[in-house]
C-alpha cells in the first residue's frame, strides 16, 4: 500500500513537471501590453504631438526665446522668471538634452519607421511617407539650426550605431533632399493618405505640396548667404510660384483650454506663476511696436494699468509691474496654437527676395507691396481687424525711401516671430553678418562677458558620451555654425 | 494555560494533536546540542558492544530497540560522544558538549540542504539570528553591513522603510543591478524595489522619486534563525540562473522540544540626522551682493553691513537682517523607532511550532513621515508516523509610510533642496507658523515665485504613501521512502500587492491646480521544488550522496496606475474631482523550468567532492536559445585530520571550487513592438496627453530588440582555507575568487541620432576577482571574562571587457551629463564634466572670465572600494556584553548634488571664504601655446562657486572613502540569583542600550553622509546623492524577556 502511494506521488509529480516543461509553458514572451503592427498615422500623430510640444516648451521655447533676446525675464521682479537664466547664457543640460531628444527620438525617428511602414505597406501609402517626409525635414532644418553639424547621412539607421557628423551644409542639403523627394512622391490619384490624424492639414495634399515647397524656400534663404550659388533656386522656386499662398495654408497645431492638452506656454505660467505671466516684453521689439504704433501691441502684450504706453525692458533688467509689459496670456492662451510656418513669413522671404534681387532681378517696388501684406498677414493672425490691419500695413514707409530696405524687412519679420522662440533667433542669424544683426543686440545685462548666444551646445549624455563619432571638443553656445556669417 | 495555548495553535494549523509513543524495550528520545537546545539532526546511535545502531532524524529524534542495560553511545561530528546507560525509562533524551577541536557549524546551503561546513567547497558565511537583531533594523538588509568580507550593503536613503542594496563580491552585471536571491526557508522571494513615474513629474531620464523600499524589507528580521550568504557561482549552481549574484539563504526560527516558552523584546530607539550641513551665517539672501527677497540663497549682503536698514521677509514685513544659525537644524525633528515582538514557541517528539507577530512604528526625522510593519509568521512542523514530515511557514507582512520624501529633481515636492535652501534670514519657527495664510487658505510661499515652496506646505499637504499587503509561504513535504531515499517537495508562493498615492495640493508652486496619482503594484511569484536525496555507505570509509530535483517558477507582474490632475475641490483626492486622469497599465510574466543534481561524495570525513548540474529552460530568451546547462565542481581537504594532534593548528581544510551559470533576461525583450502613448513630454512637466485633438498615439520602442539573444556566462572559480589555530583561539579563514561574467545581456546605449536610447545585445564581459580574510581572535578568555574580536576584510577588482567596437557602456544616465558608465580594462566609474587642465595638471582658466575651463566626459573615479573593512568587538564580562562594530570603506567616489546646491546657492560655510576680496583661482591660463599661471580675479565669489553647479560634475566629486560606529550594543543579562522567585518562570531577562550609524569616525565628503546610493537596488550604478532624504543615526534602549 505505501509502495504503491509513492508510485503515485511520484508519477503525478513527474507528469507534472514534464507537461510543465513542455514547450508551451514556457511560450509565453508576447508582450500584452504594445502592438506589434501599427498603422503609420499612429507615429505620426506621437511625432507630431511631441514636435510642438518641444517647440513651445521650456526645453526650446524659452532658452531660444530668451537666448535670442525675443523676450525677457524681468530681471529680479519677484513673478518674473527670474535670473541668472537662460537670459544670462544658463542653459539647462537639460534643454540641450531634452531637444536632441525629441529631435532623433520621438520625433524623427517615429516619423522615419512611419515612412518604412507607409513605403512597404501593401498598397504603398506614398501620400503618408511624403507627409512624413516633410515633416522630417521641418525637424532636420530645426535640428541643424539648433546644434550646427549633427548625425543626419547616418542617422536612424539600425545599422548604423555611431551616426557621423554631418556638416550643417549637407545636413541643410539633406533637408532639401526630402522635400524634392515628398514632392515627387506626393500622389494625388491615391486615396491613401494620413488624412484623420493629421493635425496640420486633414490630409489637405494641395496645402501639404505648398508647404513643402515654402520650407524648401526658407531653408535655401537660410544658406544663401553662406551659398551664394542657392540663389539660382530661390529665383526658379518664387518664380514657379506653388508655395504657400494664404493664411489658410498656416502650418500649426491647436492646443486645447483642457487640463493636459495645455499650450505648455499657458501651463507654465498657470501652475508655476498663479496664471500670470512670466516674461516680460524686450525692449527691441516693443520699442521698435511703440514707435509705429503697431496695432499688434496689445496684442502680444498686457500693459499695465498704471503705464502711459507699451514699454519693454532691456533683457535682464528688472521688470517694474506699473510700467513695462509683460507678454499677453491672450497670445499665450491655453488653447494658443504652436505656429510653425505662416502665410506672412513666406511673404517676408519673397520680400527680401526681390529686395535682394536673389535669383531675380531686384525689384524694391514688388518687395514692398510683399513686406506690407507680411505685415499685414501678421496683425489679421494675431487677431487684428483686417481694416486696422490694412492700414497700419500700407501706412509703412515704402523700400525705396528707407537707406536700409533689408533692415526694415528683416526687423519687421523678426517682430512677427517674437513668440516663435528658435524661429526667431534664426531669423536675426541670418539678418546680417556678425555685429550687424537686426536688431543689433547687446549682451543681455548678467550675461558673461564675451559673445552673443549663438547655438545650443551639443548633450552630452544624449550624444557625445556614447558617441565616439562625434566632435570631443566642447562647441560653446556663443561660437557661430556655418550658416551664420 | 501555557499548554492549552500550545494545543490551540497546533490544531489552530490543522496540525494533528501532539503525541507519543511507547513500546516495550524501545527507547526514543531526542539528541540535542547543549549550547543552543537546538536538535541535532543525523546523530550515530549504537548500542555499545553491538552492531545496533541508528540516526537521529532531522528534528534530532531517534528511535531504537534495545535489550535490557544497555549502554546507548551518542557520536556527531564537531560533539563530544556521550555514553548513556538505559535504565527504566522509555525515553532518553541526550544534550551532546561541542567538541571545540573540530568545527561544527552545520550550513544551510542552496535548496536548504543543512552541508557539514567543513565539507564545503566554498565560502558560506552563515550569520545567527542574534547578529542581525544586535541592534535593530526595520530593513535586515542593513544589518549585514560590516558583518560579512565581500557583502557591500547601502541604502538608498534616510527615507523610513527605505530601499537598501547590497552587493556580493563586486557588480557583474552590465545589464543591471547584481542583486542576490533571497530564500526563506528554501522559497525564493522577491525583492523587488519598483520604480515608477508619474505624467506630473515626468522627466526624461532616470528619476527615483520618492524611495518605496525594497521587498526584503518586508521580512520580520526577529524570525531569523540563520542567514547563510552564498557568494560564488558553486554555492548557488543549484539556484541557477536567479543566483548569479549569489543568494542569501534564510531559516527562519523554529519551535524546539520542550516547554513552551514566549519570548518578548521591545525596543525604543531615538534618530536624529546623521550628517548636518555646515552652514554660513553671515550673509543674506539675494544676488551678487544686494537683497532678494526672491532668491534662495545666501549670495546678499553681509547681514552686518546692512543693520541699519530694513527689508522685507517672505511675510512681507520689513524686518532688520539677521542670521538663525540653526534654522535648518530647527526645522527637523527627533525620530522615534519602536520595536516589539512576541514570539511563541514549543514542541515535543512529533510536532514543533513557532508563532511570531512584531511591529515596527517609526517617525521620520522630518515631520510628518512615518512608516509602520506588522509581521505574523507561523512555522510548524510535524512528523506523521516515522518517515513523514510536514512543514507550513506562513508569514503575512503589511507595511506602509507616509509622508515619503520626494527626491531628486523636477517635482515640486522635492523637499530637500526646499530645506536647505531656506536663506540663513529665515526663521524656521516662523516659517513652519506661517505656511498657510489662515484667511485664504492660500499657501505663503518663501519667495514669490516659481521656485519658492514653503517646505512646511510641501510636508503638510503633499502626502507620497504606500501600503504594501503581502504573503508568503511555503509546504514542505517530505518522506523517507527508503532507509537511504527521501523525496522532498516545496511548494512556495509570495503574492503582495502595493497601493502608493502621491497628493500635490492646489496652490503647490510648480502645480499650482493641484494632482495626484494612485498605483496599484501586484506581484505574484510561485515556486515548485522536488527533490528526490539518496544517500549512502558505498563503502566504510566512502559516502555518496545524490540529489536530483526539479523546479518550475512563474512571477506575473501587473500595475495599474491613475494620474489626476487639476483638481477642483481643495485636498479631494478622488478621480471625479479631477479634470483628467490618464490611467496606464502594464503587465509581464514570465517562467522558469530547472532540472538539476549534485552528486557529493565524502571519504573518512576529510575529503569531500561535489559536482552539480543545472539545466534552464527561460520563456524569456527565443526558443532556440533558451535551454542552457551549467555544471559546477566543488571539494575540500581536511588535511588536519591525516595530522597528529597539535595545539597550533587545531584544524585546517583547504576548499576549492569551479562553477560555471548561466541566466536569462527580462521578459519582451526580444520583438520590435509599438507602445500606445499616454503623454508627449514637455519640460516643465506640462506635457500633452493623449487622446490629443482627439488623436490617439503610439511610439517606436526606445530599445532596438534582439531577436537572437542568448543566455549570459558566468564562470568562478574560488580557493580558499579555513584554519584554527591554539584551539580555535584563532581564526582565519581566507579566500580568493574569480569570477568572470560574459556574453551580458546589455541595453548598449547608443547615440540618440540612432533614434533610439539604446539596443539589446550579448556583449561584454566583467571580471570580479579578491581576496576575502575573516579573521576571529579570543585574545582573553576566563571564566567571567571574554573578548572576541572578529575582523572582515575584503578586496574587489572590477574590470569590464568590451567589444572593440564600444568604446564605453553607460551603466546609467544620471543628470547634467553625469553618467555612471565603464570601458574595457576598467571598472564601473561616474563620468561627467571635469575642469581642464594642463599637461601638468594644473586648472586651466578663461583669461576673459577668470574662472575654470571645462571638459565634457571624463572619467572622474571608481564608484567601488578598493577594500573594505569591518571590525566587530564582542566582549563579555559576567552577565554583561558590549559590542561594537566599525565599518571601514576606503576608496571610491561619490558625487553630491546637495554639496554642490549648498555651494552654488553661497549657503554652505565654505562659500564665506574671499567675498568681498578679489580672488585669483590657482590654476594656468593659455598665452600663444604655453600655460603662464592666471592672474585673472574672478568678478565674484558667486561667480566662482557658480562653477561648482550640476554643470561641473568634477567640482561635486568626492572621496568615498569612510570609517563608521555602525552598531553599539551594551547588555546586561540579569542572573536567576537576582530574579529569585521570578526566575521560576522567567527563562531570561535582558536589558540594553543600542545604537546605530552613531557616528562617522572620519568621512571625505562635505554635508551629507558619504554612504549614498541614489539609484537604489535596480541599477548597476551606486555612489550618487541626489537631493536624497538624509540619514540617520539612532540610540535607543532594548529589554528582552523570555518566559
Amino acid at each position: 500500500m505505501k509502495k504503491r502511494l509513492i508510485y503515485a506521488f511520484c508519477g503525478v509529480l513527474t507528469c507534472a513537471i514534464t507537461l510543465q516543461s513542455c514547450e508551451k509553458f514556457l511560450d509565453i514572451n508576447k508582450n500584452p501590453n504594445a502592438a506589434e503592427n501599427v498603422d503609420p498615422k499612429l507615429l505620426f500623430s506621437y511625432a507630431s504631438t511631441s514636435y510642438i510640444n518641444l517647440r513651445s516648451s521650456g526645453d526650446l521655447y524659452i532658452p531660444m526665446a530668451l537666448g535670442g533676446q525675443s523676450i525677457t525675464t524681468g530681471g529680479n521682479n519677484p513673478t518674473g522668471w527670474g535670473i541668472p537664466s537662460e537670459e544670462q547664457y544658463q542653459f539647462s543640460t537639460f534643454s540641450y538634452g531634452n531637444t536632441w531628444r525629441a529631435y532623433y527620438t520621438s520625433v524623427g525617428a517615429n516619423l522615419k519607421q512611419a515612412i518604412s511602414l507607409a513605403e512597404s505597406a501593401t498598397p504603398k501609402n506614398n501620400n503618408a511617407a511624403a507627409q512624413c517626409k516633410v515633416l522630417l525635414a521641418l525637424v532636420v532644418y530645426e535640428a541643424t539650426t539648433v546644434y550646427g553639424d549633427v548625425p543626419f547621412t547616418e542617422a536612424w539607421n539600425t545599422g548604423i550605431s555611431y551616426p557621423k557628423f554631418d556638416a550643417q551644409q549637407t545636413v541643410l542639403n539633406g533637408s532639401i533632399a526630402l522635400i524634392d523627394e515628398a514632392l515627387a512622391q506626393f500622389d494625388d490619384a491615391s486615396a491613401l493618405k494620413i488624412s484623420d490624424y493629421d493635425m496640420f492639414f486633414k490630409g489637405d495634399l494641395a496645402k501639404w505640396k505648398r508647404l513643402a515647397k515654402s520650407v524648401k524656400l526658407r531653408t535655401l534663404m537660410t544658406m544663401v548667404d553662406k551659398d551664394p550659388t542657392k540663389a539660382t533656386q530661390i529665383g526658379q522656386m518664387v518664380t514657379e510660384g506653388g508655395l504657400v499662398s494664404s493664411a489658410a495654408d498656416n502650418f500649426k497645431v491647436g492646443y486645447q483650454a483642457v487640463t493636459g492638452k495645455k499650450n505648455p506656454k499657458f501651463a507654465i505660467n498657470e501652475q508655476y506663476n498663479g496664471g500670470r505671466n512670466f516674461f516680460f516684453g524686450s525692449k527691441y521689439v516693443v520699442d521698435f511696436m511703440r514707435n509705429l504704433s503697431d496695432p499688434r501691441l496689445p496684442k502680444f502684450f498686457t500693459k499695465p494699468v498704471e503705464a502711459t504706453d507699451y514699454f519693454g525692458i532691456e533683457p535682464g533688467a528688472d521688470g517694474d509691474d506699473k510700467h513695462d509689459v509683460r507678454i499677453s496670456n491672450t497670445l499665450q492662451a491655453a488653447d494658443a496654437p504652436e505656429v510653425i510656418f505662416t502665410y506672412q513669413e513666406e511673404l517676408f522671404y519673397e520680400a527680401e527676395i526681390y529686395t535682394r534681387g536673389l535669383g531675380v532681378g531686384a525689384d524694391l517696388t514688388k518687395a514692398s507691396t510683399l513686406y506690407k501684406k507680411a505685415v499685414e498677414e501678421s496683425c489679421k493672425f494675431n487677431g487684428v481687424d483686417g481694416t486696422t490691419a490694412s492700414t497700419f500695413a500700407n501706412g509703412l514707409p515704402n523700400l525705396s525711401t528707407v537707406p536700409a530696405p533689408m533692415a526694415l524687412i528683416n526687423m519687421h519679420h523678426w517682430v512677427d516671430k517674437m513668440d516663435r522662440g528658435l524661429d526667431a533667433f534664426t531669423q536675426w542669424r541670418r539678418s546680417g553678418p556678425e555685429g550687424q544683426e537686426i536688431p543689433n543686440l547687446s549682451l543681455p545685462i548678467g550675461a558673461p562677458a564675451g559673445k552673443l548666444f549663438r547655438r545650443y551646445e551639443y548633450p552630452t549624455t544624449n550624444e557625445i558620451s556614447s558617441n565616439p563619432n562625434a566632435p570631443k571638443e566642447l562647441v560653446k553656445y556663443n561660437e557661430k555654425m556655418w550658416f551664420d556669417l | 494555560m501555557k499548554e492549552k495555548f500550545t494545543k490551540f495553535l497546533v490544531l489552530l494549523f490543522s496540525l494533528a494533536t501532539l503525541t507519543t509513543y511507547a513500546q516495550q524495550k524501545k527507547i526514543t528520545g531526542t539528541v540535542t546540542s547543549k549550547a543552543d537546545g537546538t536538535p541535532l539532526p543525523a546523530v550515530t546511535v549504537t548500542v555499545k558492544g553491538s552492531s545496533l545502531g541508528t540516526q537521529t532524524d532531522g528534528d534530532g529524534k531517534f528511535s531504537i530497540s534495545v535489550p535490557e542495560n544497555a549502554t546507548l553511545s551518542f557520536s556527531y561530528i564537531g560533539f563530544k560522544a556521550k555514553e548513556v546507560s538505559v535504565g527504566a525509562s522509555q525515553t532518553i533524551n541526550v544534550s551532546l558538549d561541542a567538541d571545540e577541536r573540530l568545527l561544527n557549524e552545520v550550513v544551510v546551503t542552496a535548496l536548504g540542504i543543512q552541508r557539514d561546513a567543513k565539507a564545503l567547497g566554498y565560502s558560506a558565511p552563515q550569520l545567527k539570528g542574534e547578529e542581525l537583531t544586535k541592534s535593530r533594523e526595520a530593513n535586515v538588509i542593513n544589518s549585514l553591513a560590516g558583518k560579512v568580507a565581500g557583502v557591500r550593503v547601502s541604502s538608498q536613503s534616510g527615507t523610513l522603510g527605505g530601499s537598501s542594496k547590497i552587493i556580493i563580491r563586486g557588480e557583474s552585471g552590465l545589464g543591471g543591478s547584481s542583486q542576490p536571491l533571497f530564500v526563506i526557508d528554501g522559497m525564493p522571494i522577491d525583492n523587488g524595489a519598483q520604480q515608477i513615474s508619474t505624467v506630473a513629474g515626468a522627466v526624461p531620464q532616470g528619476s527615483a522619486g520618492a524611495d518605496f523600499g525594497n521587498r526584503v524589507g518586508d521580512i520580520n528580521p526577529e524570525d531569523i534563525e540563520t542567514m547563510t550568504v552564498l557568494k560564488g557561482a558553486a554555492a548557488t549552481a543549484l539556484y541557477g540562473a536567479r543566483a548569479k549574484s549569489g543568494a542569501i539563504v534564510i531559516s527562519t526560527k523554529k519551535g524546539v522540544k520542550g516547554n513552551a516558552s514566549v519570548t518578548f523584546n521591545s525596543s525604543v530607539r531615538m534618530d536624529d540626522i546623521l550628517k548636518m550641513p555646515e552652514f554660513q551665517n553671515e550673509y543674506a539672501q539675494g544676488v551678487q551682493g544686494t537683497y532678494n527677497i526672491a532668491s534662495t540663497n545666501g549670495w546678499g549682503p553681509k547681514i552686518s553691513d546692512v543693520q541699519d536698514k530694513t527689508f522685507p521677509n517672505f511675510l512681507a514685513q520689513d524686518v532688520h537682517l539677521k542670521a538663525y544659525d540653526n534654522n535648518i537644524k530647527d526645522f527637523f525633528q527627533t525620530g522615534k523607532t519602536y520595536i516589539n515582538s512576541l514570539a511563541f514557541s514549543g514542541g515535543n517528539e512529533t510536532g514543533d511550532y513557532r508563532f511570531s507577530y512584531a511591529n515596527i512604528s517609526q517617525t521620520g526625522i522630518i515631520p510628518n513621515q512615518k512608516y509602520s510593519k506588522n509581521n505574523i509568521t507561523l512555522n510548524a512542523g510535524k512528523t506523521i508516523g516515522k518517515d513523514f514530515n510536514i512543514r507550513t511557514i506562513l508569514n503575512y507582512a503589511n507595511s506602509g509610510g507616509d509622508g515619503r520624501p520626494v527626491q531628486s529633481s523636477n517635482n515640486p515636492n522635492v523637499i530637500m533642496p526646499l530645506i536647505y535652501g531656506v536663506p540663513r534670514t529665515v526663521d524656521m519657527e516662523l516659517l513652519r507658523n506661517n505656511s498657510i495664510n489662515p484667511e485664504t487658505g492660500q499657501q505663503i510661499t518663501l519667495t514669490p515665485a516659481r521656485n519658492g515652496n514653503n517646505p512646511f506646505w510641501v510636508i503638510d499637504n503633499n502626502n507620497f504613501s504606500n501600503d504594501l499587503n503581502r504573503f508568503y509561504g511555503n509546504a514542505i513535504l517530505s518522506y523517507k521512502i527508503l532507509n537511504w531515499l527521501t523525496v522532498a517537495n516545496n511548494l512556495g508562493l509570495d503574492y503582495y500587492n502595493e497601493f502608493r498615492q502621491g497628493n500635490t495640493r492646489n496652490g503647490t508652486i510648480g502645480a499650482l491646480t493641484g494632482n495626484f496619482f494612485t498605483a496599484n503594484i501586484f506581484n505574484r511569484s510561485f515556486n515548485n521544488d522536488f527533490i528526490a536525496t539518496a544517500d549512502t555507505k558505498i563503502t566504510n570509509d566512502l559516502s555518496l550522496k545524490v540529489i536530483g530535483g526539479a523546479n518550475v517558477f512563474e512571477n506575473y507582474y501587473q500595475r495599474n496606475q491613475s494620474d489626476a490632475q487639476t483638481l477642483t475641490v481643495d485636498q479631494l483626492y478622488n478621480f471625479s474631482n479631477a479634470a483628467t486622469v490618464t490611467t496606464t497599465n502594464t503587465s509581464n510574466k514570465w517562467r522558469m523550468v530547472g532540472l538539476y543534481g549534485d552528486i557529493g561524495l565524502s571519504y573518512k570525513d576529510y575529503l569531500f567532492l561535489n559536482v552539480t548540474g543545472r539545466n534552464d529552460w527561460s520563456s524569456t530568451l527565443p526558443a532556440e536559445n533558451r535551454s542552457y546547462f551549467y555544471p559546477s565542481v566543488s571539494s575540500s581537504f581536511v588535511f588536519t585530520e591525516l595530522m597528529p594532534s597539535n595545539k597550533w593548528l587545531n584544524y585546517g581544510k583547504l576548499r576549492a571550487s569551479w562553477a560555471n551559470v548561466g541566466s536569462g533576461t527580462d521578459p519582451y525583450q526580444l520583438a520590435f513592438v509599438y507602445g500606445p502613448q499616454s503623454t508627449a513630454f514637455a519640460q516643465y512637466g506640462y506635457g500633452s496627453q493623449f487622446p490629443f485633438n482627439g488623436l490617439l498615439a503610439f511610439s517606436i520602442p526606445s530599445v532596438i530588440p534582439n531577436f537572437n539573444l542568448k543566455p549570459q556566462n558566468q564562470i568562478t572559480t574560488e580557493i580558499g582555507a579555513d584554519l584554527r589555530f591554539l584551539n580555535n583561539r584563532v581564526k582565519l579563514d581566507v579566500t580568493y575568487y574569480n569570477s568572470k561574467t560574459d556574453d551580458q545581456i546589455i541595453a548598449l546605449t547608443l547615440p540618440q541620432s540612432t533614434g533610439f536610447t539604446s539596443k539589446k545585445m550579448n556583449a561584454g564581459s566583467v571580471t570580479n576577482k579578491g581576496f576575502e580574510v575573516a579573521l576571529g581572535l579570543v585574545p582573553v578568555k576566563t571564566n567571567r571574562f571574554d573578548w572576541n574580536f572578529d575582523l572582515n576584510f575584503s578586496q574587489n577588482k572590477q574590470t569590464t571587457q568590451l567589444p572593440s567596437e564600444v568604446t564605453a557602456y553607460t551603466l546609467q544616465s544620471g543628470w547634467s551629463g553625469l553618467i555612471v558608465k565603464t570601458r574595457s580594462n576598467e571598472s564601473f566609474g561616474i563620468f561627467g564634466s571635469a575642469w581642464e587642465r594642463d599637461p601638468n595638471g594644473n586648472i586651466v582658466i578663461d583669461p576673459a572670465t577668470g574662472l575654470r575651463k571645462t571638459k565634457l566626459d571624463q572619467r572622474l573615479g571608481s564608484i567601488n572600494p578598493d577594500w573594505m573593512l569591518g571590525i566587530n568587538n564582542s566582549i563579555n564580562f559576567k552577565s554583561f556584553n558590549l559590542s561594537f562594530l566599525i565599518d571601514v570603506r576606503q576608496g571610491g567616489v561619490v558625487y553630491s548634488n546637495t554639496a554642490s546646491s549648498l555651494r552654488t546657492s553661497g549657503l554652505a560655510k565654505e562659500t564665506l571664504a574671499n567675498r568681498g576680496n578679489i580672488f585669483i583661482d590657482k590654476g594656468v591660463v593659455l598665452q600663444g601655446t604655453e600655460y603662464v599661471p592666471n592672474t585673472v580675479p574672478v568678478q565674484s565669489m558667486q561667480d566662482f562657486w557658480g562653477q561648482f553647479s550640476t554643470t561641473n560634475t568634477e567640482a561635486n566629486i568626492f572621496d568615498a572613502s569612510y570609517v563608521k560606529l555602525r552598531e553599539v550594543k551594551f547588555s546586561y543579562k540579569i542572573p536567576s540569583s537576582i530574579l529569585g522567585k521570578s526566575a521560576k518562570f522567567m527563562k531570561e531577562l535582558e536589558i540594553g542600550v543600542e545604537g546605530r550609524n552613531l557616528w562617522i569616525i572620519s568621512d571625505h565628503v562635505p554635508h551629507v553622509d558619504p554612504e549614498v546610493n541614489f539609484f537604489g537596488p535596480g541599477s548597476a550604478a551606486d555612489g550618487i546623492e541626489f537631493n536624497s532624504a538624509p540619514s540617520t543615526r539612532s540610540f535607543g534602549f532594548n529589554l528582552r524577556v523570555k518566559i
